[in-house]
């Protein structure tokens, strides 16, 4: 199951397992402005890994939340349709998601129904956010309710990518969410691999006992 | 030696994409003549660009020039080649805001991206401008809340 889902050769998504590293991606229709938004966030800290076969930008941050040190990977979407095929790689194993928009293009806002349902065919609980970008442009957005995210109750974000608007803020909660998120899945199918692997280690565990035991002539060891 | 790019061009002949910059240090304007070799009318615009934008030659200068810049010049450069004229190529940059834009190619997107881009770099807060922050945080929750008309047709789950 995970094999299909995970079909990028080039990465390794059984990373994504490990306590301290954290998956989260950004979607959105083209030209939102998601790599710009990503790349206030993290200035130059990190030379972005580009995958153009993938339509996809890696970027990794190191974060710390509470005492704690992360890893967080994010993952750069391509909204073009060409690239539909690939949004299952995307979601795998995905602990946070931040949705965007374009407030001077309608269409990138109707369109976030469309993300929205298929993301939550593949991650039905992590967290998500909604995030109206470029208001810059014309501040009087601002005072406009979008009822997308309030519908869905989603946290909801005004932010400028250009002059850096609660861009940082929106990336920290982000952050925060998708950790919480990892310690205390709720997903159906993360607690069900959960206990499958966890089972798997019982069972690991119990035959290498039971070698050991086979083992007469071995000494054993105080 | 660090430089701090001021305006960006293309030539035609040869093709060349030229760079107007500042030298910090001498304060001197200088203006820097970039050939575009390997580059015809079936080239990649956005393969292009990512390889001036890392050249070891030309990287420094190009610090403050995006990579969709780089791109949109490219863009004009092949459009030239391809026997468009410059009034062609700066048309195919308008930006339709009712366009679905997830279904152009990167060529496409581009050209629209470029007209975005000017936006931004006009409102753009660089990390050496004086006043820069990063962290900047403004608390819309308090704004007269009016209905977005976007909300409206209310068909579609929204």
């Amino acid at each position: 199951m995970a094999g299909d889902a995970g079909s990028i050769p080039d990465l390794d998504q059984e990373k994504y397992d490990a306590d301290e590293q954290v998956k989260i991606i950004c979607l959105g229709d083209s030209a939102v402005g998601k790599s710009k938004l990503m790349e206030r966030f993290l200035m130059d800290e990190y030379r972005p890994q580009q995958l153009s076969t993938y339509a996809l930008t890696l970027y990794k941050h190191t974060a710390t939340v509470g005492n704690k040190t992360v890893v967080v990977d994010f993952w750069d979407t391509a909204g073009q349709e060409r690239f539909q095929s690939m949004h299952p790689s995307y979601y795998h194993k995905a602990h946070g998601c931040i949705m965007v928009f374009d407030v001077q293009r309608k269409i990138t806002y109707k369109n976030l129904a469309n993300w929205y349902k298929e993301l939550r065919e593949y991650r039905p609980e992590i967290p998500c956010c909604v995030v109206a970008n470029k208001i810059d442009a014309d501040l009087k957005v601002t005072q406009k309710s979008f009822n997308f995210g309030k519908k869905q109750g989603l946290p909801f974000y005004f932010v400028s990518a250009a002059d850096g608007t609660n861009v940082v803020k929106m990336f920290r909660d982000m952050i925060k969410r998708a950790v919480d998120y990892k310690q205390n899945p709720s997903d159906f199918m993360d607690e069900v691999m959960q206990e499958l692997e966890n089972f798997e280690l019982e069972k690991k565990e119990d035959s290498s006992e039971a070698a050991k035991d086979g083992l007469t002539e071995s000494p054993e060891l105080v | 030696m660090s430089f701090e790019a001021k305006r960006c061009g293309v030539q035609f002949n040869p093709p060349s994409i030229i760079l107007i910059y500042e030298e910090k240090d001498s304060r001197k304007v200088r203006k820097r003549i970039i050939p575009v070799r390997n580059f015809s009318k079936y080239s990649d615009c956005g393969m292009a660009a990512e390889r001036l934008k890392s050249h070891s030659r030309h990287k420094e200068y190009l610090d403050g020039v995006s990579q969709s810049q780089l791109e949109r010049l490219h863009i004009i450069l092949r459009d030239h080649m391809r026997g468009h004229s410059l009034e062609h190529s700066l048309a195919s940059f308008h930006l339709n805001p009712d366009e679905d834009l997830n279904k152009l190619d990167d060529d496409e997107l581009a050209r629209k991206k470029g007209q975005m881009d000017k936006l931004f770099e006009r409102n753009r807060r660089r990390k050496d401008d004086p006043d820069f922050i990063y962290e900047v945080e403004v608390d819309f929750t308090k704004a007269g809340q009016e209905k977005c008309s976007w909300d409206e047709e209310s068909d579609d789950g929204f």
